[in-house]
C-alpha cells in the first residue's frame, strides 16, 4: 500500500504550527521524537509514519480552535482515539497535525430514564458498561478491543463485535453526537430524543473513518443486561453441515446473541493453546450464545439443539458459568493461539452471504496454496462477518506482500460471492485500492461528493478510504481554495 | 407524465430535466404527497411503475425490492415466512384522507416507523442498501446487501427521512426479522399520564423487549378512564406467558390484558387522529419529558408512544409557534404531519436548524442533487 507522498512545505513549517499548537492547547502538544513514536501507528501495525505533531484537546473549543488553524493553514488532520483501529483509520501523516482524544474522557451523564449516557469521545467502550453495570445496564456494542478502544473511535468505524446479530453495530446503539466540522463549527447531530430535524447526519458521520469531522460528545444508548445467558458448543464433521445449521437456525427464527463459528484448524490451534475443550477433529465448531428472559432463552436453545442434530453436529452445553466462560476463552483467545504458530499474522475482515460460506472456504484453501501461507477463520456467523487470519513471517522475504495479496484476494472473492470488504474494521488504509472491487466510480464519486460537503479542502485523514484523491467537485467546477488546488502534492493512487 | 419502469428511463428523466433545470416531484402511491412543505405545481417523475419483490432470502434475513412495491405487498410476503420489516412501517393513509398505496419506499423516505420501532429502531436501522439516480443523472449504488457492513459511507442512511430530496431511488435492500408468533397488549387503565408514562418508562428499561408503549388519555381510549398505559409484549407461546408475568411483577397486578384487536396498528399510523380536525404533530423529545410536555402542549387530542418519546398532537394552525417552542425547549423535534398547504407553506416540516447545521444540510443535499431538482424545499 502506498502512503501518501509528504508535502515538505508542511513539515518546513513545523516549528510554527507547534508554536501555534502550543498556544491552543497549552501543555498539550507532542512534539519531540520520542514522544511521537508512541503515536506512528494504530493496531495496523505494519504500517507506520511519525505525525508531524500530536496534539492533545482538553475540550471541544480547543479542537475547534485547532480545526480552525489547519484549515487556515491548509494542514491534514488525523483523529484518533486510543489507535486499536485494525484499518489504519489513524495512521498519521508526516505532514499532518494528529489529533488524540484521549483527555477527553469524562463521563457527563447516566440517564437510566431515558436509557442513555452522555460521554466524551476520549471514554472507553468498557468503562460505558463498567459505569452502569451495578444498576444491570449494558453498552451493547463489544468490539474485541473494548477494554482500549474509546467510543469516539466506536462512532468513526461504526465498531461490531461479538453480539451485533442482535444488538447491531455502534450505529444502531447512538442517539446523538456533537462534533467539530473542519471549518471550527460545532454542530449537534440528534440527542436524547432520538430526532434530527432534517438529514440523518447522525448515520452518515457514524462509521466515516474521520473524514468528516471529530465527534467530542457522544450520547449512547443502554441496555437492560439479559436476566439469563447460556452457551452451546456444537462440532461438525464437515463446513457445509455448520454452514447449513446457522442458515437453519437463521431460519427457524432463533436470534442468537452470538454466534461464532471457528473452522478446524483455528479450532485445533486454540484447543493446543489454552485447551477450552473444543472437540478433537471437528471440522467446524458454533459457539452459540441465547439471552433474554428465561422462557425465552429455554427456547431458543431446544430450537439450536434440535437444530444441530438435525444438521449432524453434537451439541455440549456449558453446565455453569465456569463452563460456559471456558467456551468462550477458546473463542477469545484465536488471534493469540493463532500467534503461536508464525511469528505474524495478518486479521482480514469481509462479511459474505451466509449460504457461500462453504464455497469461500473451499476457494481461500487453494488461495492458501497459491501463495504458500497458513490461515483460519473465525466468523461472526450469524451475521456472515468473516475474520480469516492469515499466518505469515515477516523476516522472509517476500512472505509480507505475499500474506496482503493474499487477504486482498479473499476481499475480493467476499465481493465476488456478493458480500463486503468489511464488516467491522473499516477501509482505512488497509482497503482503500480494494474500494474500486466493490463500488463503481459513479458510487465512489457520490461519497466523495458527501466528503466534499464536509470537508472541501480534503484535509480530513487525507489517504483514507477512497483509493483516489481528487479536489472536490461542485457541479462542474473545481472547489479552488486560495488560487491553490487542495493537496497539489498528494499522488492519485 | 406516464409512470416510467426502469432505471435508465429515470436516468434519462432526470438528465432531461437537469438540462432544463426543471424540478420535478417524485410520486409513486401518493400517500404522503401533502406532507413537507408544499412543492407547488411541478412536473412529476411517476415511479408507480418500479414495483415487484427481487431478490428474498428468508434464512439470510434479506429482502431486496424495487422502491414502489406496495407495504402490504412486502409485509404479507415476509409474514408467510414468519419475518417481517423491523421498523413497523406506518401506512399514513387514513390519517392524510388518501386512497393511495402505501409503498415501501414512500415509508422509508417519510421515516413513517410505527410503535414496533422500540425493538429493532426506525426504517434506518434496517435499510441496507440502495440503487438510485442522483441528480447529476448518474445511477448508483450505496450500501451492501449482506447484514454486517461497513465499507465506505453509510448513505443508506441518509435516504431514510429525506423526503426524496436526495435521489430517485431504484432498488432498497432491508435487513428483516424474525416475527413472534405470539404478542399480548396489557393495559393499565384508569392512571394519569404521569403514572402511565412511568409504567411505560419501566418496561422499556427492562430486558422485556417490548414492541410497544404507549399511553392514550382517556377521550382517545373511551372506557379507560382517565387514561391508559398500553405494552405490547411478544414471543413463542411459553416465552410470552413469562413476559407477561415478569411485567405483572414490575407495575403490580392492575394490569389487564386486552381482548380483540392490537390498538398499536391505529396508534402508530396516526389513524387514532384520522377525523380529528386541525393539525396534526408528532413530537419526538426524551421519554421522561412526555408528562410535562404533554402538560404544555396542552392539546385536545393527544397521546404518547415510544414510551413518551413521540407525541401525536391535534391542533389548531394558530398554534404552530407555540408547539415548536415547547418542542424546542424540551430540545426535540416537533414534525408538521397533517395541515394545509398554507400551514405547511408557513412551517414547513421541522423547525429550522442552527445556522452551523443548516448549511451542513444543505451542502449534503447539494452533494447528491447540486440543482435541487428532487422535491425541492420539501424537507
Amino acid at each position: 500500500m502506498l502512503l501518501p507522498v509528504t508535502d515538505s512545505r508542511i513539515v518546513a513549517r513545523r516549528a510554527d504550527i507547534v508554536a501555534a499548537l502550543e498556544a491552543i492547547v497549552p501543555g498539550g502538544v507532542v512534539a519531540d521524537k520520542s514522544g511521537l513514536a508512541t503515536f506512528d501507528s494504530d493496531a495496523l501495525s505494519a504500517y507506520h509514519q511519525m505525525p508531524l505533531v500530536c496534539v492533545l484537546p482538553a475540550d471541544r473549543h480547543q479542537v475547534s480552535e485547532i480545526l480552525k488553524y489547519a484549515q487556515a493553514e491548509g494542514i491534514p488532520i488525523v483523529p484518533r482515539g486510543a489507535g486499536t483501529s485494525l484499518s489504519g483509520g489513524a495512521l498519521p501523516r508526516e505532514d499532518g497535525i494528529l489529533i488524540g482524544m484521549g483527555r477527553m474522557k469524562r463521563i457527563l451523564e447516566i440517564d437510566y430514564e431515558n436509557g442513555c449516557v452522555v460521554v466524551e469521545p476520549g471514554v472507553t467502550n468498557l468503562n460505558i458498561t463498567k459505569a452502569v453495570e451495578a444498576q444491570g445496564f449494558y453498552y451493547a456494542p463489544d468490539p474485541s478491543s473494548q477494554i482500549a478502544c474509546t467510543i469516539g473511535g466506536n462512532v468513526a468505524e461504526n465498531s461490531g463485535g461479538l453480539h451485533c446479530l442482535k444488538y447491531g453495530l455502534t450505529t444502531n446503539n447512538l442517539l446523538g453526537v456533537t462534533m467539530v466540522l473542519p471549518g471550527g463549527e460545532i454542530v449537534t447531530l440528534g440527542g436524547k430524543c432520538g430526532a434530527q430535524g432534517g438529514l440523518d447526519l447522525l448515520g452518515l458521520v457514524t462509521g466515516s473513518e474521520g473524514l468528516l469531522g471529530i465527534v467530542v460528545e457522544v450520547v449512547v444508548k443502554i441496555l437492560r443486561k439479559a436476566p439469563v445467558t447460556r452457551t452451546l458448543m456444537a462440532s461438525f464433521d464437515t463446513v457445509t453441515a455448520a454452514g447449513a445449521c446457522v442458515a437453519a437456525i437463521i431460519a427457524d427464527g432463533v436470534v442468537p446473541a452470538a454466534m461464532e463459528f471457528m473452522d478446524g484448524r483455528a479450532a485445533a490451534a486454540i484447543e493446543s493453546y489454552n485447551q477450552p475443550g473444543y472437540p478433537a477433529g471437528a471440522e467446524a465448531i458454533l459457539i452459540i450464545d441465547a439471552d433474554g428472559v428465561e422462557a425465552d432463552v429455554t427456547h431458543a436453545i431446544s430450537r439450536v439443539v434440535a437444530i444441530v442434530a438435525e444438521s449432524g453436529g453434537k451439541t455440549v452445553e456449558a453446565t455453569d458459568e465456569k463452563q460456559r466462560l471456558r467456551i468462550w476463552s477458546g473463542r477469545k483467545a484465536a488471534f493469540a493461539a493463532m500467534g503461536k504458530l508464525a511469528p505474524d499474522m495478518i486479521c482480514m475482515d469481509g462479511t459474505i452471504p451466509r449460504h457461500t460460506l462453504p464455497y469461500v472456504l473451499a476457494e481461500m484453501e487453494k488461495l492458501s496454496q497459491q501463495y504458500g501461507l497458513g490461515f483460519c477463520n473465525v466468523f461472526h456467523a450469524g451475521d456472515g462477518n468473516l475474520h480469516p487470519l492469515i499466518i505469515f513471517d515477516v523476516m522472509k522475504e517476500g512472505e509480507f506482500e505475499r500474506a496482503e495479496a493474499f487477504g486482498a484476494d479473499i476481499l475480493r472473492l467476499c465481493v465476488k460471492v456478493g458480500g463486503v470488504l468489511s464488516g467491522e474494521h473499516g477501509v482505512g488504509i488497509e482497503k482503500r485500492d480494494l474500494m474500486t472491487e466493490m463500488f463503481s466510480e459513479a458510487d465512489l464519486d457520490q461519497q466523495h461528493r458527501v466528503k466534499c460537503a464536509f470537508d472541501a479542502q480534503g484535509l480530513f485523514n487525507p489517504g483514507k478510504v477512497f483509493p483516489t484523491l481528487s479536489a472536490c467537485v461542485e457541479q462542474g467546477h473545481m472547489h479552488v481554495h486560495g488560487a491553490q488546488m487542495p493537496h497539489p502534492h498528494l499522488p492519485r493512487f | 407524465m406516464s409512470a416510467i419502469s426502469t432505471q435508465s428511463e429515470i436516468v434519462e428523466f432526470v438528465r432531461a430535466a437537469r438540462a432544463d433545470r426543471s424540478p420535478f416531484e417524485i410520486v409513486a402511491g401518493g400517500t404522503r404527497r401533502s406532507v413537507g412543505r408544499p412543492l407547488g405545481e411541478l412536473p412529476q417523475l411517476d415511479v408507480s411503475g418500479l414495483t415487484g419483490i427481487l431478490k428474498y432470502e428468508p434464512e439470510e434475513l434479506i429482502i431486496t425490492a424495487a422502491p414502489s412495491t406496495p407495504l402490504a405487498e412486502i409485509v404479507a410476503t415476509l409474514a408467510a415466512r414468519n419475518q417481517r420489516l423491523g421498523f413497523d412501517p406506518a401506512d399514513w393513509s387514513q390519517l392524510l384522507g388518501s386512497n393511495g398505496v402505501a409503498t415501501l419506499a414512500g415509508s422509508l423516505s417519510s421515516d413513517a416507523s410505527g410503535s414496533g420501532r422500540l425493538r429493532h429502531g426506525p426504517a434506518r436501522d434496517s435499510l441496507l442498501g440502495f440503487h438510485g439516480v442522483n441528480g447529476q443523472g448518474a445511477a448508483f449504488r450505496a450500501g451492501s446487501k449482506v447484514v454486517k457492513n461497513v465499507t465506505g459511507f453509510d448513505l443508506p442512511k441518509l435516504v431514510c427521512g429525506a423526503f426524496g430530496t436526495l435521489c430517485v431511488l431504484t432498488e432498497v435492500t432491508f435487513r428483516v426479522y424474525p416475527r413472534p408468533s405470539h404478542f399480548a397488549v396489557l393495559a393499565l387503565q384508569d392512571v394519569t399520564p404521569e403514572t402511565g408514562f412511568a409504567a411505560l418508562r419501566k418496561i422499556a428499561q427492562s430486558a422485556l423487549e417490548p414492541a410497544g408503549l404507549a399511553y392514550l388519555p382517556g377521550n382517545i381510549a373511551p372506557g379507560m378512564g382517565q387514561g391508559s398505559a398500553l405494552i405490547r409484549l411478544e414471543g413463542a407461546s411459553k416465552p410470552l406467558e413469562e413476559k407477561i408475568a415478569l411485567a405483572h411483577g414490575l407495575l403490580g397486578n392492575a394490569m389487564t390484558r386486552l381482548d380483540g384487536e392490537d390498538p398499536f396498528p391505529a396508534i402508530g399510523s396516526g389513524e387514532k387522529f384520522a377525523r380529528v380536525p386541525g393539525d396534526i404533530w408528532r413530537v419526538m423529545i426524551a421519554p421522561s419529558d412526555a408528562p410535562r410536555v404533554a402538560r404544555e402542549l396542552n392539546a385536545q387530542a393527544w397521546l404518547g408512544d415510544l414510551a413518551g418519546g413521540l407525541l401525536w398532537l391535534a391542533a389548531p394552525s394558530s398554534d404552530a409557534a407555540r408547539i415548536r417552542k415547547i418542542a424546542a425547549s424540551a430540545q426535540g423535534q416537533a414534525m408538521l404531519l397533517r395541515a394545509s398547504a398554507q400551514s405547511r407553506a408557513a412551517h414547513g416540516l421541522y423547525a429550522p436548524q442552527p445556522a452551523a447545521l443548516a448549511a451542513l444540510n444543505r451542502s449534503v443535499k447539494a452533494a447528491f442533487d447540486p440543482l435541487s431538482l428532487f422535491n425541492p424545499g420539501r424537507l
